[in-house]
């Protein structure tokens, strides 16, 4: 289990939690966010910046700051399975 | 209040950026304004129409991701929803990101009101591969399926049959029922729930709510006034904690999200490798990390160069005759009060049309259009880095670049911001934002007279400015921004007839709202003038006019004025002066101009923006607003003023 931040680039990857306030767990449900989905990390993000999250389960694409994207823990999906 | 006797409400209501507006658009009229960014119908808007000989009352309430809000504007619409019974939901969906869409879908069935459900940007659809199988969604649902491309017009008068019909029948669609646990945890708690309880739409719903709800002022109220429910709920609630082994409202969310899901892949199917949208490489150039920015640049390089090169010469054509007019009828009548009277009133038309509309309708164009293609929320990605300096993040950008149209509707979209920390310092700080009447005193005097360089540099100042004053409000207001969750929708091909509809919207309301006040105003001070009032004004101002800002005595009635409306300085100063706008830099120095216009753009912000502000977010930042401005005015203009006399 790694957070999001540490997560490499363009590979499915599973979010098995979110830490953090009420806030931001309610807000990340209802824009589609949810354990268990499938996310990807967009290589465009910017260096120090946000970063571009694609939830290829609800098919959106949100940027989070970085602060709320370190909140988000997730595993790498192994794709050989 | 009974059913008969009044018009049958229609409610429409979706996630933000589904089309809703604009489907509402395409019944109501130019009523609603639409865009692609992410909660700009911040307000909801009613409006009667006649559709087959029946008058119906449609509100078109601000998009919303689900029915447990998180921001104010998200507020707006549940307020209505929740209090006013509709008599039918059209819940507008995104067909292209149908799976998530449902959630709000399933949420609005478990209300139990009449609905139907429309499927827009179905073109967009077909483009991802999607194959929906309406009919079927629609027996899944229980409520009518309708297909509609807003954009295009199309659909829409299947979707009013479908909702009359409805309408008539009065018939809601049954209750979705969850997993078994879930549900007899909901079923359980809705027996505790006494008759004479305050019930919103059925016992199920609030149930639900109630599991749901986050306030700690609503858990607290509970126990004030119903001990045993109180205690039933937290049983409930730690039920499904341990069962879930989550939060119950995640539970809850979860059990909404797999229906949904579910209910997506019994009705749609997904062609692979259709999947590449044209438009996802354009998106891959502009979020680029170094490419990205260096667009962003040159779009408001642009911005400014259409602008300064469209605005300006039409305001060379008009202006000369206006002022020959304005020579023409002071020989013919003297210096009367029915000149003055006249002057002002002409004067007041001619800014009107002469200043403010050559700048402000090639401004509302362009900014129609980066909304409409879904640029602003990746402008909003772009800029968070810098926002997070001035202690904001990348949703405020969208209210900032609003800002430079008009400081006012900024001012109300900073409901898009979940906390009200952001949204002070937000509002705060958009009256620093050169809107489109300083743009036009900006040009008029320090472009036109100094050269387009000038006025940019003008504006580049104003920016770091802005940043300055930011970081200082953050180091006085220390409460953590909860950070940025900001949805990116997808591009799409602009639509000319959105983008007229929304300044031709924008254009009508400033017509009718602002240039009343900008007559009234030219007509107030020509009789102040007529009167000699302003030789008064200009002495009491005197110390501060001529000694600190180094000015014409004769030019401070004209400052208090820009309190009604920023350009009225300019046309005041032209006015006061005695001068054809031609004629300025006669009796003006280069020097005396900047500071003017230093202090014009800073200055109190203008009466509308005051107004709006004491109204939205309060009269305790309406007035720090005001003398935050005023300070930084005078601060900035004294500084100028030295820099350039050395």
């Amino acid at each position: 289990m790694i957070s999001l931040m540490d997560a490499p680039p363009d590979t499915p990857l599973r979010v098995i939690a979110f830490h953090g306030g009420h806030g931001v767990r309610r807000r990340l449900l209802a824009l589609g966010f949810h354990k268990d989905d499938v996310i990807e990390l967009d290589s465009r993000s910017i260096l120090g910046g946000p970063v571009l999250v694609r939830d290829l389960t609800s098919d959106t694409s949100v940027a989070l700051g970085r602060g709320v994207a370190q909140k988000i823990m997730v595993e790498i999906i192994d794709q050989k399975k | 209040m009974t059913k008969k006797n009044r018009y049958p409400d229609i409610v429409f209501i979706g996630q933000p950026n589904c089309g809703k507006s604009t489907l509402f658009n395409a019944i109501a009229g130019f009523k609603a304004q639409t865009s692609n960014f992410p909660g700009t119908t911040v307000q909801h808007t009613h409006s009667k129409v006649n559709v087959a000989g029946q008058v119906l009352n449609i509100i078109d309430l601000p998009g919303t991701y689900s029915l447990n809000p998180s921001d104010p504007a998200e507020k707006v619409a549940l307020t209505h929803l929740f209090l006013e019974k509709p008599d039918l939901i059209i819940n507008v969906i995104d067909a292209s990101i149908l799976g998530r869409s449902l959630e709000l879908t399933l949420e609005l069935i478990e209300l139990g009101y009449p609905m139907i459900v429309a499927l827009n940007m179905m073109d967009l659809a077909e483009k991802k591969g999607m194959v929906i199988d309406h009919q079927k969604l629609e027996r899944i649902l229980g409520a009518p399926v309708v297909l509609t491309i807003a954009s295009h017009g199309r659909g829409i008068k299947n979707m009013i049959d479908r909702a009359l019909h409805t309408l008539e029948n009065q018939s809601a669609p049954p209750q979705i029922l969850w997993s078994k646990d879930v549900e007899d945890k909901v079923v359980e708690f809705a027996r505790e729930i006494p008759e004479e309880f305050p019930l919103v739409a059925n016992k199920r719903f609030t149930s639900i709510k109630m599991i749901e709800a986050s306030q700690l002022l609503f858990n607290r109220m509970l126990r004030e006034i119903n001990l045993p429910l109180k205690k039933a709920l937290d049983r409930v609630r730690s039920d499904l904690e341990e069962m879930h082994n989550a939060p119950a409202y995640e539970v809850i969310a979860a059990e909404r999200h797999h229906l949904a899901l579910k209910i997506f892949e019994e009705s749609t199917q997904v062609k692979r490798g259709v999947r590449i949208d044209p438009l996802k490489k354009v998106d891959d150039i502009i979020m680029h990390p170094v490419l990205g920015y260096f667009i962003l640049i040159l779009i408001f390089l642009g911005f400014f160069f259409v602008i300064f090169k469209v605005g300006s010469p039409i305001e060379e054509l008009l202006l000369d005759p206006l002022s020959n007019f304005r020579y023409y009828l002071s020989t013919h009548l003297g210096l009367s009060l029915y000149f003055y009277l006249l002057d002002g009133f002409l004067q007041g038309v001619a800014g009107g049309i002469a200043i403010v509309l050559p700048y402000f309708i090639p401004l509302l164009f362009l900014m129609s259009l980066l909304e409409d293609v879904g640029y602003l929320a990746r402008a909003g990605f772009l800029m968070d880095t810098f926002m997070h300096r001035i202690g904001l993040h990348g949703k405020s950008v969208s209210p900032f670049i609003l800002g430079f149209g008009c400081n006012v509707p900024a001012i109300v979209s900073t409901r898009i911001l979940e906390s009200r920390r952001d949204r002070i310092i937000t509002s705060l700080l958009i009256p620093f934002i050169p809107c489109s009447a300083r743009t036009t005193v900006i040009l008029a005097l320090v472009a036109f007279y100094l050269g387009p360089i000038w006025a940019l540099g003008f504006y580049v100042f104003n920016i770091l400015l802005l940043g300055v004053i930011g970081r200082l409000i953050t180091l006085f207001y220390k409460v953590p921004s909860p950070g940025l969750i900001l949805e990116i929708p997808s591009l799409k091909v602009p639509s000319l007839i959105n983008i007229l509809r929304k300044t031709y919207f924008q254009l009508r309301s400033f017509v009718s709202f602002a240039w009343p006040i900008l007559i009234a105003g030219s007509v107030f001070l020509g009789i102040i003038q007529f009167l000699n009032l302003d030789r008064i004004i200009n002495l009491v101002l005197s110390p501060l006019v001529a000694g600190g800002l180094g000015l014409p005595q004769e030019v401070g009635v004209t400052l208090v004025f820009g309190f009604l409306r920023k350009e009225l300085s300019l046309i005041m100063m032209l006015q006061a002066l005695g001068v054809r706008y031609q004629d300025l830099m006669t009796i003006i120095s280069k020097e005396q101009l900047i500071v003017f216009t230093v202090f014009i753009s800073f200055f109190v912000p203008c009466l509308s923006t005051v107004a709006i502000l004491w109204k939205e977010i309060g009269k305790r930042v309406a007035l720090i607003s005001v003398a935050l401005n005023t300070g930084v005015a005078v601060t900035v203009s004294l500084i100028v003023r030295l820099v350039l006399h050395f």
